[in-house]
């Protein structure tokens, strides 16, 4: 393996699909942001927490700008970071994925890793729009998440090595891998905050945000299919003299 | 008689080196876009880090649509 090339591959694809996570977030999220907060502004200027002025006006563009510039940063650090978790996954089981050619084991693992580290904790605690979140629960719901992506991921692990020593009925183990997900579904608690927001907006919200993160797995594993298949890091040289 | 060949192995495992700055790469940018609520800028600006939140708030589109909990 040629160490270097591999990483830069690993981060160039990360980062790449990063960004165009970040576009599409730009493109088709950001009207529901706008209207979220657009309703937090005025829950605000209704308790009296903000007035509505002309100053209140020119500090919320200023800092919306700033962060809707973040989507595409924030996408390629994301990304990049994503990117790196799934090369590695990608650098133990390229040889055993199925598919042809780079491309389609790239894209195999791009499908079971959004599946099992995006798509099934979604269905437990799907993405929320602000106005959702109440800070003082913040750090019980940041926990249940990585808790939750944990138990999926470690579990699929852990349900791959029960796949390879089976002889026979392989099934067993996406049985096993289901019951694993059904049982944390029903044992660990929900998201403790009220929506009180339209569910319109949440429901437009999280169908754009699923297709959001989806891009950048559709994306990550064509960029380092096509990087792969093209400059195979895996590959070396050695001279033999007789 | 000598003679030289070349062949192309395909090695299978990953390289330590690249497993560490891979990982590494992966816990940082997943906390700094996903959870961090100053405490990286803390390390430079103090208390004060956690008040304004700069990185939180460049990364607080992502952060929503990607699904992590904010707020």
């Amino acid at each position: 393996m040629r160490t270097s090339l591999f990483i830069v591959i690993i981060l160039l694809s990360g980062c790449s699909a990063g960004i165009v996570h970040g576009l599409v977030n730009l493109a088709i999220v950001e009207p529901y942001l706008d209207r979220a907060i657009g309703i937090e502004n005025q829950h605000m200027f209704a308790s009296g927490e903000a007035k509505d002025t002309p100053q209140f006006w020119v500090e919320y563009y200023s800092y919306r700008a700033w962060q809707k510039g973040g989507q595409l940063l924030a996408g390629a650090i994301l990304g990049t970071s994503i990117g790196a978790l799934y090369g590695i996954v990608f650098g133990y089981a390229r040889n055993i994925l199925p598919g042809n050619s780079f491309i389609k084991k790239t894209l195999v693992l791009a499908a079971i890793m959004w599946v099992v580290l995006y798509l099934i904790p979604f269905a437990k605690y799907p993405s929320n729009p602000p106005t959702v979140g109440d800070p003082e629960t913040i750090i019980l719901r940041q926990t249940l998440y990585v808790l939750f992506i944990a138990i999926s991921g470690f579990g699929a692990l852990g349900f791959y090595q029960v796949y390879k020593r089976l002889k026979s009925r392989k099934m067993i183990a996406f049985i096993g891998y289901a019951g694993l997900m059904g049982m944390a579904f029903a044992l660990m608690p929900q998201n403790p905050d009220a929506i009180t927001a339209p569910m319109d907006l949440i429901n437009g919200f999280r169908a754009v945000s699923l297709v959001g993160v989806s891009s950048f797995w559709l994306s990550v594993g064509l960029i380092l299919g096509v990087l792969w298949q093209k400059l195979q890091p895996d590959k070396v040289k050695q001279s033999k003299f007789q | 008689m000598s003679f030289s060949k070349e062949i192309t192995l395909s090695k299978s495992s990953v390289p330590k080196v690249a497993l560490l700055v891979l990982a590494t790469i992966f816990a940082f940018g997943v906390f700094e876009v996903g959870f961090d609520q100053g405490q990286l800028f803390s390390i430079v600006f103090g208390e004060q880090a956690y008040a304004d939140m700069y990185l939180h708030e460049l990364t607080h589109d992502m952060r929503h649509a990607a699904g992590f909990p904010c707020h």
